[in-house]
């Protein structure tokens, strides 16, 4: 019955020869212009997206190995231990390239454009905050912060510059990138990212806490042996778990923010469960035990 | 030894996050009025569907006055988002904008019978609205999203129309939408999508094809389509071919 096409005033069309070649699937017509003209930029939002994502699942796993790193650390201490800093320097040195690559693609109009592909920054504040904190005992503040990434972006950028203290010949090398300088661009952190990565901190340093109270059988932090009063992370624990709460909600993600805030809560929890029970039994117990605290990790030997 | 918490921090902080809810409530404000002039408008417009042509004389300039209002607090609201980040607050304007935006792509269509499309770089003209800035410059402006997810919008809308129309009586706008929508799906096919609102959207269009079509086919069986369309449309057909 098919076997032929009608055309709108339903007369059959005939069709000579063989079966022509199939129609090209795009259809050329008035419009076709403006439509490709719409198809570059776009295509050139997606590819743009496509690279900051990819780079970003990669900075946010380095983040994650830096704050492992960091785990294994067992007392707060201006001097990281040897292999451990040689780590974090590491991890740094591969997040350095990576941001470089994605700073000219996050500057201006495009910081925000991409703000939610660029969630890696908010773990890389997490890794710098711990360091900042497991070095001073003291949260970073943002101020701080922006010339630590503007560093990270910077060695990524003229990476040679590290070289040329072991290679000679780029001794000369420098020099030009000097006057370059003044073009890096500046990767920089949303008030988002910084709050979202402290929210994060709080679980690390419970985390920290833990494992740290259980293996050395004190509670971390107290600074040098001469202080009078030495500080202890419950009560920075108790200082941060504080200062969220008294934040006004943020009104552009209560959900988001409700969320992390009750996790923190919980931190603190177990980080004060940990203090009562140092200062009830502390004495008692034996080396190596670890209260049930769900977050903790396994004691290193039984 | 220092503090944990630096002392200003939390005034710090606490008067950015005050500010940025200040920020939130004033948009609001101007995107709830956007909202209302848009409604007015949709309303008038979705009149069309029981108006026939010849009395579009007297629709149309209503429909004029509303996107005016549009146009004037979209400045508003330009001047206003300017100030902050583009793409901090996009999401709360996008959607009023685009609904916006597709009010004016259906009035100039609607308004002369040679059915003007009007492109990105027009509709910005229009609303003395930059367009699709992608460079450092962080301003108000309209984007290539917008600008697509409204003509989609009228693509739908257009389909209802040339349904109505024939039931108006007039089957030559029938006619006239199927050659325009079948174009512009054409026009749409030249995209590379990603799987996000755009390609769900674009992926409607084919309904709207399809329904047309059907109408279009309706009047063909019963040779209801007017001489100088079908004249059109048979050229067309040749062309393609």
């Amino acid at each position: 019955m098919s076997g032929f096409k009608r055309d709108w005033n339903g007369n059959a069309k005939k069709r000579e020869g063989p079966k022509p070649p199939p129609k090209k699937a795009v259809v050329q017509n008035q419009f076709t212009p403006m439509f490709e003209t719409l198809r570059d930029e776009l295509d050139q939002h997606h590819d743009r997206r496509e690279r900051i994502i990819k780079a970003s699942r990669d900075i946010t796993a380095l983040s994650k190995k830096i704050i492992f790193a960091l785990q294994r650390i067992r007392k707060i201490d201006e001097e990281l231990p040897k292999n451990i800093q040689a780590e974090v320097d590491t991890r740094l040195a591969d997040i350095s390239k990576l941001l470089a690559t994605i700073a000219p693609e996050i500057q201006g109009i495009n910081r925000y454009r991409y703000a939610r592909s660029l969630m890696c920054l908010e773990e890389l504040v997490e890794a710098l905050t711990f360091l900042h904190y497991l070095k001073t005992q003291t949260l970073i503040t943002p101020e701080q912060l922006s010339p630590i990434m503007d560093e990270l972006v910077r060695k990524g950028v003229t990476p040679s510059e590290d070289v040329a203290m072991t290679d000679v010949n780029e001794a000369a090398a420098p020099i030009p990138e000097r006057s370059e300088e003044k073009e890096i661009p500046r990767v920089d952190l949303t008030q988002d990212d910084y709050l979202y990565g402290v929210f994060d901190l709080t679980g690390e340093m419970m985390r920290f806490a833990t494992t740290s109270t259980a293996l050395t059988g004190t509670m971390a932090g107290g600074g040098a042996e001469g202080d009078e009063q030495p500080r202890t992370i419950v009560e920075d624990m108790h200082e941060l778990g504080s200062f969220f709460e008294m934040l006004p909600v943020g009104s552009g993600n209560k959900f988001q923010w409700e969320k992390k805030l009750e996790v923190t809560r919980q931190s603190v929890q177990k980080v004060e469960r940990l203090g009562y029970d140092r200062t009830i039994r502390g004495s008692e117990r034996p080396k190596g035990w670890i209260p049930d605290l769900g977050g903790g990790d396994q004691p290193e030997e039984e | 030894m220092p503090p944990m918490i630096d002392p200003t921090l939390f005034d710090q902080i606490k008067s950015k996050i005050e500010e940025d809810t200040a920020v939130r409530k004033e948009l609001e404000q101007i995107v709830d009025e956007l909202h209302q002039h848009v409604s007015f408008t949709q309303g008038l417009l979705s009149k069309i569907h029981s108006t026939p042509r010849s009395k579009y004389p007297t629709l149309l300039p209503q429909v004029e006055e509303g996107i005016k209002s549009q146009v004037a607090t979209v400045a508003k609201l330009s001047a206003y988002a300017s100030q902050f980040p583009y793409y901090k607050y996009n999401h709360k304007w996008t959607r009023p904008l685009q609904d916006s935006l597709s009010t004016v792509l259906l009035y100039s269509w609607l308004s002369s019978p040679s059915h003007p499309l009007l492109t990105p770089t027009s509709i910005s003209t229009f609303y003395s609205i930059p367009l699709n800035l992608t460079t450092t410059e962080d301003k108000f402006h309209l984007t290539t999203e917008e600008y697509l997810l409204a003509l989609i919008s009228i693509i739908d809308d257009l389909s209802r129309l040339a349904m109505n129309s024939v039931t108006l009586g007039d089957t030559a706008l029938a006619v006239e939408i199927s050659t325009f929508i079948k174009d512009l799906h054409a026009g749409f096919q030249v995209l590379n999508l990603k799987n996000d609102i755009l390609r769900k959207r674009v992926d409607s269009i084919k309904y709207a094809v399809k329904k047309v079509e059907d109408v279009v086919y309706d009047l063909s069986l019963r040779g209801l389509i007017p001489a100088a369309a079908a004249g059109a449309t048979g050229e067309e057909e040749k062309k393609k071919e």
